[in-house]
């Protein structure tokens, strides 16, 4: 037991090791948030062209670049992208690692929003669309006023679950030695030579953000469902 | 008021509209009736251009919508009201919102204004009541009554009727159809895509028979159940009367 509290000491307390992860832990949340937002805007924007295109025709070449985008991030690994943004386009200038790290998680995020922002579009009901228009109302304005509200609506728990996707991710920004939550960790594992300890702390941190967030996503959907029923 | 001349549409190879000349006057009650499949849904569809036409030309007060730009379509939808045989109201809106939406969004009124009409149509399609409530909390007949007035809210020189009854419990017919003979006794230019042949009968000003893409027969209502000539429209009768 006294073997156990002096390990424990060793990797926490002493010189301050816990700060390695509470530093981890604000970098993690601090890329998360803002990737989170810039996923969003690309996301939605990307969703806005593709489902314009595919609803009305117009918007070719900005429909083709967005698939190109959707195809390239979504099928290269967020760490090549990560370490591609770092090294290759970023590699003569001197640059915030943080801020490279929000840009690389938020461009991938921002491919996966976008199909679900899409899907969400494509699930309501073309009559919808219809009705707009039978009332004068044109593309855009239908699309802000009547379509997107509903279909915000359904996507809502998809999105909150794309931002837990994205939480864990990030923990491979150690790549370009960026100091999140999980390079925390591991940094404590390389002078205390003691892997059990500091691992299984920052996995245990990541596995309660994740369940706290969890249960808010399923607070939302009953929420929602709620305001559904007649 | 509408003009349709020539007009045809395909879905792909598939011919639905082959070829149709009608003029609506103002103020007429146009009952479209035919057996499923004919056209009589894409026809009215056509008239507001929801579907575009492959062929021939809509000329609604002067204009021809097949060669209208977008945004002057959209200015004419305006007067052109149209209910769906599936309601198509939006569900994440009261019903106040529901109606004044597209008058309030296409700066026509202002809110004060929009509200005031919509409290008025309301009470015109016995749902004061519901102004605050959401369309899922109302019957099928109720939510087509709501549609109607959602068209009203514009204004409409004319109306557009898609099946506005066949989606309804048969309890619930009635009340619909009550609307709509209030409607046209006022005066209001329609055209109703239908199966109620009663309605037809007591409405129209002009029965008009779709079938295979074609108008096969028109009439006034007495001698179009009376005596109709066109042997597919005798079978269609004597089957659905």
């Amino acid at each position: 037991m006294d073997e156990f509290l002096q390990k424990l000491y060793d990797t926490f307390i002493y010189d301050n090791r816990y700060m390695y992860l509470i530093d981890g832990l604000k970098t993690t949340l601090l890329i998360t948030l803002f990737a989170v937002m810039l996923g969003m805007v690309i996301g939605f924007l990307v969703a806005t062209v593709r489902a314009t295109h595919d609803k009305t025709g117009k918007l070719k070449v900005l429909n083709f670049i967005a698939k190109i985008y959707l195809t390239v991030i979504r099928g290269t690994p967020v760490m090549v992208q990560l370490l591609i943004i770092y090294y290759v386009i970023f590699a003569s200038v001197r640059i915030d690692k943080t801020f490279v790290g929000i840009l690389a998680f938020g461009i991938n995020s921002g491919a996966y929003v976008a199909e679900i922002v899409r899907s969400g579009i494509m699930s309501i009901d073309p009559g919808q669309f219809e009705a707009g228009a039978s009332l004068g109302l044109n593309y855009r304005k239908t699309m802000i006023f009547i379509i997107m509200p509903q279909a915000f609506k359904n996507i809502l728990p998809a999105l909150a679950n794309e931002c837990i996707v994205l939480l864990k991710e990030t923990s491979v920004a150690g790549y370009i030695a960026l100091q999140d939550l999980t390079k925390g960790g591991d940094i404590i594992r390389s002078v205390t030579y003691e892997a059990f300890l500091p691992l299984i702390a920052v996995a245990l941190i990541y596995l309660i953000l994740v369940v706290g967030l969890s249960s808010l996503v399923g607070k939302l959907e009953r929420r929602l469902k709620k305001s559904d029923r007649g | 008021m509408i003009e349709v001349k020539g007009l045809k549409k395909n879905f792909g190879k598939l011919e639905i509209l082959k070829g149709i000349d009608t003029t609506i006057e103002k103020g007429e009650k146009v009952v479209v009736i035919g057996p499923s499949g004919s056209g009589k849904s894409t026809f009215l569809r056509c008239l507001n251009m929801l579907e575009k036409p492959t062929e021939g030309s809509i000329i609604f007060e002067g204009v021809d919508l097949t060669k209208a730009p977008e945004k002057q379509l959209y200015k004419i939808r305006e007067k052109m009201g149209m209910v769906f045989q599936h309601f198509h109201l939006f569900p994440h809106l009261t019903i106040r919102k529901n109606l004044t939406l597209a008058p309030v969004k296409l700066g026509i009124t202002t809110n004060d204004e929009a509200n005031a009409k919509a409290e008025e149509l309301l009470k015109k399609v016995g749902l004061s009541d519901k102004a605050d409530s959401y369309p899922n909390m109302l019957s099928g007949g109720q939510k087509q009554r709501i549609a109607i007035a959602r068209g009203l809210m514009m204004n409409p020189d004319v109306m557009l009727f898609d099946e506005p009854t066949s989606a309804l419990d048969p309890e619930m017919v009635g009340e619909v159809l009550n609307l709509m003979k209030k409607l046209a006794t006022e005066g209001m230019t329609m055209v109703v895509v239908t199966h109620e042949m009663g309605f037809a009968r007591e409405v129209a000003s002009r029965v008009m028979f779709i079938d295979d893409g074609v108008i096969a027969e028109e009439n006034a209502p007495e001698s179009f159940f009376g005596a109709p000539k066109n042997p597919r429209l005798k079978a269609f009768l004597s089957k659905v009367l």
